[in-house]
């Protein structure tokens, strides 16, 4: 036992230790267990956090967008380009704009809030009609001046909230 | 109190008193310097491509067909007796005998007003012939589909008579051709803040109209308009997007309120059949021409131009450019007839000023019509010849100046009588942009 102790410390040390690092360079990758890695996305909130709308939208993009947002479906081809041609055909286009969504208005499929349901919940109403029109979250102060002014008007009507959105200058920008 | 002061003081209450009476309440700066012959002006755009030879040399289808049949086809505007034979411009569309529309006027235009016969285009085409006769320069540069690079007459109206927009309307007879650019300019020193109220009634209130737009309410402006309108200004303010800025004229809230009753009204009287159309209204000059009676009746404008563009369907069909000057014709007098005897308030103040925006070729093309006639185009130098005239309060009658062989005019000289007419012709010179040469025709009788 002695003697062959004695064998092995014969062995120059960095020899020894350049043996041992070429074994182990060979066998613990092989040896080693792989990590479980897991990637994945970040939960994060795609709503612009400011207004940085710079385009004003064409007419059709106004339009197509006017009706999805009142009847939440799209708008024939057919029906745009007509809707469209009357839109040349007036001059002051703030006012076709608003003949056009107080007709939308009066279609039987539109689909809005009742009176009832937007009192009952005016927090509620506030944030849904400003992401579906501005896709974007009010800021508090927005929320607090459309809940009083509500509160203050019982004759401002879901519909008029609706009209005021949609003819506002930011729903004409993206 | 010292010289110096005293000057100063002398200097400051001089300045005031010579510039407070040019702050006038309509919003003007200064006073207009002209002298208004009328309160209202209609202006007639009266159609592209029209040839001396079928109008005003009243020759039918001698020179341009090679038949020897002469004849007046516009005697409501001009003297002379109409077509005997061939008739093909009636209502029946019966060959022989198709029935003429009768005259409508008691007496013509030309025997009530002031007629320039030979009168110059240097354009030719039709958007720049438009051009001239609203802009009174003949732009040479000016792009298709683009609005007018200089002031239009609109402009020089609202800026110059302090006009409210919906006193300057423009009633185009649709949405083809560049028509809906026509109503401002793209000038900086005018623009869209002194625009004209567009509308293309045939298309406003025809099937897709009744469609899509005839359905509309119109809210109450107080209970139901005001609280809404206090809410868009919240999120206006609220959101401040400088981008955010529609194209087109701009009506105060209450000329808005008035242009929605109208088009309601309008409406309602199309789906009724009540619409102040001409007598025979069988295409769409003549219904145009019964919507702009219906903008008269209503807003009573201070300017108001008319288009007409039917009789360009000689391109391809000399029959129908027959059919559509004769209804020209008939729509002209209607619309004078119809100021006369049914807006009391325009009646015996309103001057009316008609001029083609350009002639029509002397040689045909290739095209026959269902008749075997000839059709023409708009390009060599019988296209740059035109007729004119104008009557109302003050204006010379049964004169006519001018002849086919000593030209006296311009089309771009309908600016400026329009202008001198409602009193604003000294600022539109001043201005610089109207064609050199151009001159209004109170200065050339």
């Amino acid at each position: 036992m002695k003697s062959r102790n004695a064998m092995i410390y014969k062995i120059p040390l960095p020899a020894f230790l350049a043996a041992m690092f070429f074994v182990a360079t060979l066998v613990m990758p092989g040896c080693r267990k792989e990590d479980n890695y897991i990637f994945d996305v970040n939960s994060i909130s795609a709503e612009p956090q400011g207004i940085s709308k710079d385009f004003v939208k064409s007419d059709h993009q106004y339009i197509s967008i006017l009706y999805a947002n009142l009847f939440q479906k799209a708008l024939s081809a057919n029906d745009l380009v007509e809707i469209i041609d009357l839109i040349e055909s007036v001059g002051d286009k703030e006012t076709i704009h608003e003949v056009i969504i107080s007709s939308f208005m009066n279609a039987p499929d539109k689909i809005i809030p009742t009176d009832q349901e937007m009192r009952d919940d005016l927090d509620k109403f506030v944030l849904d009609t400003y992401k579906r029109f501005l896709v974007r979250n009010p800021t508090q102060a927005e929320i607090t001046w459309f809940k009083n002014f509500i509160e203050a008007n019982p004759k401002v009507s879901p519909e008029l909230v609706y009209m005021a959105f949609a003819l506002s200058d930011e729903y004409i920008v993206y | 109190m010292k010289r110096r002061s005293f000057l100063k003081k002398v200097g400051v209450a001089a300045a005031g008193a010579v510039a407070a009476p040019y702050f006038l309440p309509s919003g003007r700066l200064f006073a207009r310097t002209g002298t208004a012959m009328v309160d209202h002006v209609v202006y007639v755009l009266f159609a592209g491509g029209l040839r001396q030879q079928e109008s005003i040399l009243q020759r039918y289808l001698d020179d341009s067909q090679g038949i020897s049949v002469q004849g007046n086809v516009l005697y409501n505007m001009l003297e002379g007796p109409a077509p005997q034979q061939k008739v093909l411009y009636g209502t029946n569309g019966q060959l022989p005998g198709d029935s003429p529309i009768p005259m409508l006027l008691g007496s013509t235009i030309q025997k009530q007003g002031t007629t320039f016969a030979e009168v110059n285009s240097q354009v030719v085409g039709h958007y720049s012939g438009l051009n001239a006769l609203i802009t009174g320069n003949y732009l040479y540069t000016q792009g298709l589909r683009q609005k007018p690079l200089i002031p239009t007459i609109f402009e020089y109206a609202r800026k110059h008579l302090g006009l409210p927009a919906t006193k300057v309307w423009f009633v185009g007879n649709g949405i083809g051709n560049s028509t809906p650019l026509l109503n401002h300019s793209l000038d900086e020193n005018y623009g869209v803040d002194y625009a004209a109220n567009f509308m293309a009634p045939t298309v406003t209130f025809g099937v897709n109209g009744m469609q899509h737009l005839s359905n509309a309410k119109v809210y109450h402006p107080e209970e139901e308009l005001d609280p809404m309108y206090k809410m868009k200004f919240f999120l206006d303010q609220t959101a401040a997007i400088k981008a955010a800025e529609l194209p087109g004229v701009k009506n105060t809230d209450a000329e808005k309120h008035d242009l929605k009753q109208f088009m309601r009204e309008m409406f309602d009287k199309t789906a009724a059949g009540t619409i102040a159309h001409p007598p025979v209204a069988d295409n769409g000059d003549m219904r145009n021409i019964g919507y702009a009676c219906e903008v008269l009746q209503w807003f009573k404008p201070t300017l108001t131009v008319v288009n007409m563009s039917a009789i360009d369907g000689c391109h391809g069909n000399f029959t129908g450019y027959l059919r559509s000057m004769h209804r020209a014709d008939h729509g002209v007098a209607h619309l004078w007839n119809y100021i006369q005897t049914q807006i009391p308030s325009m009646a015996g103040n309103t001057a009316m000023v008609i001029i083609p925006e350009c002639g029509r070729n002397a040689v045909p093309n290739p095209i026959l019509d269902e008749n075997d006639l000839a059709s023409y185009d708009h390009s060599d130098a019988n296209a740059r010849r035109v007729f004119g005239q104008m009557l109302g309060p003050g204006i010379p009658s049964d004169l006519m100046i001018g002849s086919e062989t000593s030209p006296v005019g311009e089309v771009a000289d309908g600016v400026l009588t329009v202008a001198e007419l409602l009193g604003f012709k000294p600022e539109m010179q001043s201005a610089g942009y109207v064609l050199g040469n151009a001159q209004s025709w109170f200065d050339r009788i």
